[in-house]
Protein backbone atom coordinates (compact mmCIF):
# COMPACT_ATOMS: atom_id res chain seq x y z
CA UNK A 1 0.00 0.00 0.00
CA UNK A 2 2.75 2.53 0.53
CA UNK A 3 4.33 1.93 -2.51
CA UNK A 4 0.97 2.76 -4.36
CA UNK A 5 0.98 5.89 -2.29
CA UNK A 6 4.26 6.76 -3.57
CA UNK A 7 3.51 6.64 -7.17
CA UNK A 8 0.34 8.11 -6.97
CA UNK A 9 2.38 11.41 -5.36
CA UNK A 10 5.14 10.91 -8.01
CA UNK A 11 2.48 11.20 -10.70
CA UNK A 12 0.10 14.16 -8.72
CA UNK A 13 3.33 16.13 -9.08
CA UNK A 14 4.18 15.66 -12.62
CA UNK A 15 0.88 16.80 -12.98
CA UNK A 16 0.99 19.80 -10.54
CA UNK A 17 4.34 20.61 -12.33
CA UNK A 18 3.18 19.97 -16.23
CA UNK A 19 -0.16 22.36 -15.28
CA UNK A 20 2.34 25.14 -13.92
CA UNK A 21 4.14 24.75 -16.60
CA UNK A 22 1.55 25.03 -18.85
CA UNK A 23 -0.07 28.40 -17.25
CA UNK A 24 3.34 30.45 -16.91
CA UNK A 25 3.94 29.67 -20.84
CA UNK A 26 0.31 30.84 -21.48
CA UNK A 27 1.04 34.05 -19.22
CA UNK A 28 4.47 34.76 -20.62
CA UNK A 29 2.64 34.26 -24.16
CA UNK A 30 -0.53 36.71 -23.37
CA UNK A 31 2.05 39.05 -22.24
CA UNK A 32 4.55 38.90 -24.83
CA UNK A 33 1.72 39.17 -27.71
CA UNK A 34 -0.09 41.85 -25.59
CA UNK A 35 3.12 43.93 -25.69
CA UNK A 36 3.71 43.67 -29.34
CA UNK A 37 0.18 44.23 -30.04
CA UNK A 38 0.17 47.56 -28.21
CA UNK A 39 3.39 49.18 -28.10
CA UNK A 40 5.60 47.72 -31.07
CA UNK A 41 2.95 47.26 -33.42
CA UNK A 42 1.94 50.84 -34.33
CA UNK A 43 5.59 51.73 -35.03
CA UNK A 44 5.70 49.46 -38.27
CA UNK A 45 4.26 50.60 -41.64
CA UNK A 46 0.79 49.79 -42.14
CA UNK A 47 1.43 47.75 -45.18
CA UNK A 48 3.76 45.38 -43.10
CA UNK A 49 2.96 41.89 -43.76
CA UNK A 50 3.02 41.21 -39.83
CA UNK A 51 -0.16 43.44 -39.14
CA UNK A 52 -2.34 40.21 -41.28
CA UNK A 53 -1.25 38.22 -37.49
CA UNK A 54 -2.76 40.54 -35.29
CA UNK A 55 -6.51 41.87 -35.10
CA UNK A 56 -7.02 45.24 -35.78
CA UNK A 57 -6.00 47.74 -32.54
CA UNK A 58 -9.76 48.61 -30.98
CA UNK A 59 -9.58 44.71 -29.79
CA UNK A 60 -7.16 45.58 -27.90
CA UNK A 61 -9.22 47.44 -25.37
CA UNK A 62 -12.27 45.31 -25.82
CA UNK A 63 -10.87 41.84 -25.16
CA UNK A 64 -9.53 42.65 -21.78
CA UNK A 65 -12.76 44.76 -20.75
CA UNK A 66 -14.70 42.19 -21.80
CA UNK A 67 -12.51 39.81 -19.97
CA UNK A 68 -12.74 41.26 -16.56
CA UNK A 69 -16.97 42.36 -17.18
CA UNK A 70 -16.84 38.78 -17.69
CA UNK A 71 -14.54 37.69 -14.42
CA UNK A 72 -16.85 39.73 -12.10
CA UNK A 73 -20.00 38.45 -13.46
CA UNK A 74 -18.74 35.28 -12.82
CA UNK A 75 -17.49 36.12 -9.54
CA UNK A 76 -20.89 37.78 -8.16
CA UNK A 77 -22.73 34.39 -10.13
CA UNK A 78 -20.71 32.55 -7.63
CA UNK A 79 -21.09 33.92 -4.32
CA UNK A 80 -24.83 34.43 -4.96
CA UNK A 81 -25.34 30.70 -5.62
CA UNK A 82 -23.11 29.61 -2.91
CA UNK A 83 -24.80 32.44 -0.32
CA UNK A 84 -28.51 30.84 -2.03
CA UNK A 85 -26.78 27.22 -1.17
CA UNK A 86 -25.75 28.06 2.81
CA UNK A 87 -29.19 29.88 2.88
CA UNK A 88 -31.43 26.88 2.01
CA UNK A 89 -29.21 24.05 3.85
CA UNK A 90 -29.69 26.53 7.05
CA UNK A 91 -33.49 26.79 6.47
CA UNK B 1 -9.85 54.00 7.48
CA UNK B 2 -6.49 54.58 7.48
CA UNK B 3 -5.90 51.81 4.98
CA UNK B 4 -8.74 52.84 2.68
CA UNK B 5 -7.07 56.56 2.58
CA UNK B 6 -3.88 55.32 1.63
CA UNK B 7 -5.17 53.32 -1.40
CA UNK B 8 -7.27 55.77 -1.77
CA UNK B 9 -3.76 58.41 -2.26
CA UNK B 10 -1.77 55.85 -4.09
CA UNK B 11 -4.84 55.75 -6.72
CA UNK B 12 -4.94 59.80 -6.70
CA UNK B 13 -1.33 59.90 -7.30
CA UNK B 14 -1.41 57.20 -10.06
CA UNK B 15 -4.04 58.91 -11.97
CA UNK B 16 -2.66 62.68 -11.71
CA UNK B 17 0.94 60.89 -13.33
CA UNK B 18 -0.80 59.78 -16.08
CA UNK B 19 -3.35 62.79 -16.59
CA UNK B 20 0.06 64.79 -17.11
CA UNK B 21 1.87 62.29 -19.36
CA UNK B 22 -1.46 62.69 -20.81
CA UNK B 23 -1.33 66.71 -21.43
CA UNK B 24 2.63 66.87 -22.07
CA UNK B 25 2.57 64.43 -24.41
CA UNK B 26 6.25 63.24 -23.37
CA UNK B 27 5.09 59.77 -25.03
CA UNK B 28 2.79 60.21 -27.73
CA UNK B 29 -0.66 60.33 -27.08
CA UNK B 30 -2.06 56.98 -28.83
CA UNK B 31 0.03 55.29 -26.44
CA UNK B 32 -0.74 56.89 -23.51
CA UNK B 33 -4.33 56.02 -23.86
CA UNK B 34 -3.36 52.14 -23.90
CA UNK B 35 -1.54 52.69 -20.80
CA UNK B 36 -3.65 51.78 -18.04
CA UNK B 37 -5.43 48.71 -19.70
CA UNK B 38 -1.68 47.47 -20.72
CA UNK B 39 -0.56 47.58 -17.34
CA UNK B 40 -3.68 45.99 -15.98
CA UNK B 41 -3.88 43.22 -18.24
CA UNK B 42 0.28 43.01 -17.75
CA UNK B 43 -0.51 42.46 -13.87
CA UNK B 44 -2.88 39.61 -14.56
CA UNK B 45 -0.21 38.16 -16.71
CA UNK B 46 2.61 38.58 -13.39
CA UNK B 47 0.01 36.78 -11.31
CA UNK B 48 -0.77 34.14 -13.72
CA UNK B 49 3.08 33.34 -13.87
CA UNK B 50 3.30 33.44 -10.33
CA UNK B 51 0.96 30.98 -9.71
CA UNK B 52 2.45 28.65 -12.55
CA UNK B 53 5.60 28.97 -10.90
CA UNK B 54 4.59 28.63 -7.39
CA UNK B 55 2.71 24.91 -8.61
CA UNK B 56 6.29 23.70 -10.24
CA UNK B 57 8.28 24.35 -7.43
CA UNK B 58 5.41 23.04 -5.04
CA UNK B 59 7.93 21.08 -2.27
CA UNK B 60 6.29 17.40 -1.79
CA UNK B 61 8.71 15.83 1.09
CA UNK B 62 8.50 12.69 0.53
CA UNK B 63 10.47 11.52 3.76
CA UNK B 64 7.07 13.30 5.93
CA UNK B 65 4.74 11.83 3.44
CA UNK B 66 6.14 8.13 4.51
CA UNK B 67 6.40 8.91 8.00
CA UNK B 68 2.68 9.70 8.00
CA UNK B 69 1.74 7.18 6.56
CA UNK B 70 3.47 4.41 8.83
CA UNK B 71 2.03 6.40 11.40
CA UNK B 72 -1.78 6.09 9.68
CA UNK B 73 -0.78 2.37 9.64
CA UNK B 74 0.17 2.14 13.27
CA UNK B 75 -2.60 4.11 14.63
CA UNK B 76 -5.65 2.07 12.77
CA UNK B 77 -4.19 -1.17 14.31
CA UNK B 78 -4.04 0.66 17.94
CA UNK B 79 -7.11 1.08 17.46
CA UNK B 80 -8.06 -2.03 16.04
CA UNK B 81 -6.88 -3.48 18.73
CA UNK B 82 -9.28 -1.19 21.26
CA UNK B 83 -12.29 -2.56 18.93
CA UNK B 84 -12.44 0.65 17.19
CA UNK B 85 -13.07 0.45 13.17
CA UNK B 86 -11.16 2.87 11.17
CA UNK B 87 -13.58 1.77 8.31
CA UNK B 88 -12.12 1.45 4.70
CA UNK B 89 -8.68 0.65 3.55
Amino acid sequence: MLQSAKSNKRTMESADRAVGFLLSLLSLSIFSYYTFWVIALPLFYTDHFVHKYFLPREYAILIPVFAGVALICFLCMFIGYVMLKSKKKKA
Amino acid sequence: MKHIVKILAVVVAISASWLGLLQTSIVSQDYTWLLPIYFIVSLGCYGLFMVGIGLMQFPTCPQEALLLQEDILEAKDFLKQRGVDVGSD
